[in-house]
């Protein structure tokens, strides 16, 4: 009886250990992911404020408001992408690339409501969507999608 | 009869603290470095967050300065503390040292650490985060 048990020990550890290292191996990589996802969310946060704070100079000089630059779209796309570099590794895509397709508007006119968040702005302000892929090879080997897309999102204001 | 009987209840016996002992030995061998792997690498995680956060507001507050002061060593020496990060440990790289008016600076703060996982292995590891904002500082 007390040898059947121990049959049944070896058994269910013979067949929870291959399960453990399943839980735990896509435990890491939604780790990692959440990880690459913050990096990435920091990444359009630091541009959409570096595109923000750079004013519109005559505007400001004719009229005293806070208005975004011309070029305010493309430096949050420069910045998007240089941002990105330090993570570069874990991308599928190049930053340059993800950059590149990422939806960036700028709200010249406040206030402002964005139809593709919802959100509503106060003052003028630059917003990115980018869709970011991600390389998750342990999700691979566990018969998911090797590469994960991750959406983020980032706005910042003129103040 | 009554020999034999003793005999199947020492085998028994023997069989059960055989499997006592192999419990011990995989929970010993595997579960206890897999505990430690677990929160190593997690306390490594949320040291390498505090530090990308701490670097994304330096390359902020270097674009405002103009590049690499003192204000911003003290600065980024302040936050790592906040964060639990021996500031003396930490590598902190501006550049450029002087930044004009709408060029990148990247900051960049690297530190050292260890993970020590027992039984298996104690290795150094880097912690590397960089940021780039822009020069705001019209001189």
């Amino acid at each position: 009886m007390i040898a059947n048990e121990s049959g049944s020990a070896a058994a269910t550890t013979m067949i929870l250990l291959p399960l453990l290292l399943v839980v735990l191996t896509g435990a890491l990589e939604l780790g990692a992911l959440r990880a690459v996802a913050y990096r990435a969310t920091a990444a359009a946060d630091l541009a959409t404020l570096v595109a923000i704070n750079d004013h519109d100079e005559v505007e400001q000089t004719r009229s005293g408001a806070l208005r975004p630059s011309a070029d305010a779209e493309q430096v949050a796309r420069a910045y998007f992408a240089m941002n990105l570099s330090s993570t570069a590794a874990a991308l599928a895509d190049s930053p340059g690339a993800i950059a590149a397709s990422a939806d960036i508007a700028v709200f010249r006119i406040a206030p402002a409501t964005d139809p593709a968040t919802g959100w509503t702005y106060a003052r003028p302000a630059v917003r990115i969507v980018a869709r970011v892929p991600v390389r998750t090879p342990a999700f691979r080997a566990l018969l998911l999608p090797a590469v994960t897309t991750v959406t983020v999102r980032a706005a910042s204001s003129a103040r | 009869m009554s020999h034999s009987s003793e005999r199947s209840i020492s085998d028994l016996a023997r069989d059960e603290r055989g499997a006592v002992a192999l419990e011990t030995t995989l929970m010993i061998v595997i579960l206890i470095p897999l505990l430690f792997a677990i929160i190593q690498f997690g306390w490594l995680t949320q040291r390498w967050i505090a530090q990308d956060g701490v670097t994304v507001q330096a390359a902020r507050l270097a674009g405002e300065l103009g590049g690499d002061r003192d204000e911003l060593r003290t600065y980024v020496a302040q936050q790592l503390t906040l964060v639990g990060i021996e500031p003396s440990r930490a590598v902190v790289v501006v550049e450029p040292a002087r930044v004009g008016w709408r060029e990148p600076v990247r900051v960049s703060i690297q530190t050292s650490e260890t993970i020590a996982i027992p039984f298996v292995i104690s290795l150094p590891m880097t912690v590397a985060s960089t940021a780039v904002a822009r020069g705001e500082l019209q001189r």
